[in-house]
């Protein structure tokens, strides 16, 4: 069953009760957070726009960091990317793959948004989506979200001609449907998302796991052969102890032995 | 000099190509294990927070020193490496033709071998090509990870990768020759069974030879 984050900016408040809910739910470190609210500002003045951008992982379904993590401490679960942290090597691929900037670096691994694993699989809901007051964050199966952003954005577009949903498609289609006020550039988000690099697919699926094998079947085949091999020479050289020693020793002139 | 055995020994390794040897091995072992750690899970803890991933950076200068040292220490014999690993003759592609019978530990009907095998001169210059793609996307990764479109990020780690299982084979099939000849005396002391070199580079032997009349005579 695919889940998913509904995010409705049009009834955001900017009142971070969610970054903070995240933060002490999720017990992150000083300095880290999941949720950031960020206010966008482009053009020059008068003529401006923007708006709040929470900008949080977006669970791509054709995640780039699932794809570049050499690990696997990154996967796909229920429509969210987790990150398993204990898996991680802190290589860093995911903080510089993401198209939104989301994973960063904490204490050595990776950090982000994993749609709080350990609520919901024991029945209970992310922390943002408990603490937000304006309901401007839920959380329920893809297509009741998908239907509820529908919902929303017939309601906002009486005060938001422009107003669309976000995350129906991009980057394979998103495990966090935003409702935004405007185009999503305005608040900085990206329209398309690039896909996902197929070279990423292939060395993570193909040439890793095809490496280790390679490499177990030679060292285990070429260690049995080593065995026989050495038992061959060592029979020739006997042979050619009691037979061709002399010959050998008569070509012997050079140096000072014997 | 005379082995233990009572076989006569020849030379086959300076010290100082000795030390070099020992220092690309050891830098390799760190820099496999090291790497291993980033991208394989169960050794991950290793990696996080960052200390084996400091050893490889200090190992990957050992391994980047190795043929810059191998050239200050040992000039001619670095000229030697380089002239003969990319050197075949008409033995050679013979002696390739019948390399089954070499890996299968019979040398008896080998053609004549100079002091590298042809096998070895295979051997060192794809360590020195699949090295140099190495060390080369090794510094990219190092220094310009961040600079890096994720799709460039990934064509430099898979080709990292691939030049590292190149390499990896290369070691296992390196250590199966040692094993199956008894080589290891080479890098350790240096010295090897001159009947042993007659059977496996019997023109080496002669080069030998030749320099030695030549030196008596002079």
């Amino acid at each position: 069953m695919e889940y998913a984050f509904l995010l409705d900016m049009t009834r955001c408040v900017g009142c971070e009760a969610c970054v903070v809910a995240c933060k002490a739910g999720n017990e992150l470190p000083i300095g880290r957070q999941y949720i950031e609210l960020i206010d966008q500002v482009s053009g020059t003045f008068p003529d401006l726009t923007g708006g709040l951008q929470n900008h949080r992982c977006y669970h791509c379904t054709d995640a780039t960091c699932v794809a570049v993590c050499p690990t696997g401490a990154l996967f796909k679960e229920d429509g969210f990317t987790r990150l398993n942290r204990d898996a991680c090597s802190g290589c860093g691929y995911c903080v510089q793959s993401c198209p939104y900037g989301v994973p960063k670096m904490s204490g050595g691994r990776s950090s982000k948004c994993d749609a709080c694993a350990s609520n919901v699989s024991g029945g209970g809901r992310p922390w943002c989506v408990q603490t937000c007051p304006a309901q401007a964050l839920e959380y329920a199966e893809r297509d009741k979200i998908l239907a509820e952003a529908q919902k929303r954005l017939d309601a906002a577009k009486a005060h938001h001609p422009n107003a669309q949903i976000y995350g129906e498609t991009q980057a394979g289609g998103l495990g966090l449907i935003v409702v935004l006020p405007d185009d999503p550039e305005v608040f900085g988000i990206p329209a398309d998302p690039p896909p996902t690099p197929v070279v990423a697919d292939v060395w993570k699926n193909v040439i890793q796991p095809v490496s280790m094998g390679a490499t177990a079947v030679a060292a285990v085949g070429l260690g049995v052969l080593g065995v026989i091999a050495r038992r061959n020479h060592l029979a020739e050289l006997e042979e050619i102890e009691e037979n061709g020693h002399a010959e050998v020793s008569a070509s012997d002139s050079m140096g000072e032995g014997e | 000099m005379t082995g233990s055995n009572g076989d006569q020994q020849i030379l086959r390794y300076r010290k100082r190509q000795r030390f070099i040897h020992l220092l690309m091995a050891s830098s390799f072992l760190v820099l496999l294990f090291t790497g291993l750690a980033l991208v394989w899970s169960p050794l991950a803890w290793l990696a996080a927070g960052g200390w084996s991933r400091y050893l490889h950076r200090i190992f990957a200068v050992g391994f980047m020193a190795v043929p810059v040292l191998y050239v200050v220490l040992h000039p001619a014999g670095a000229k030697e490496l380089l002239r003969e690993s990319f050197s075949y003759d008409r033995d050679d592609v013979a002696w390739f033709q019948k390399m089954y019978r070499y890996a299968l530990g019979r040398t008896a009907e080998m053609p004549p071998q100079g002091r590298l095998n042809a096998g070895q001169k295979l051997h060192h210059s794809a360590v020195m090509v699949f090295s140099a793609l190495m060390v080369i996307t090794g510094l990219i990764l190092w220094w310009l990870k961040f600079g890096l479109a994720p799709t460039q990020l990934a064509w430099t780690a898979m080709i990292h990768d691939l030049s590292m299982l190149a390499l990896t084979l290369l070691l296992v099939g390196h250590i199966f020759f040692t094993f199956v000849y008894t080589a290891w005396s080479s890098m350790a002391s240096g010295y090897v069974s001159k009947e042993d070199m007659e059977l496996e580079h019997s023109k080496w032997v002669e080069e030998l030879e030749t320099e030695a009349a030549e030196e008596a005579s002079a």
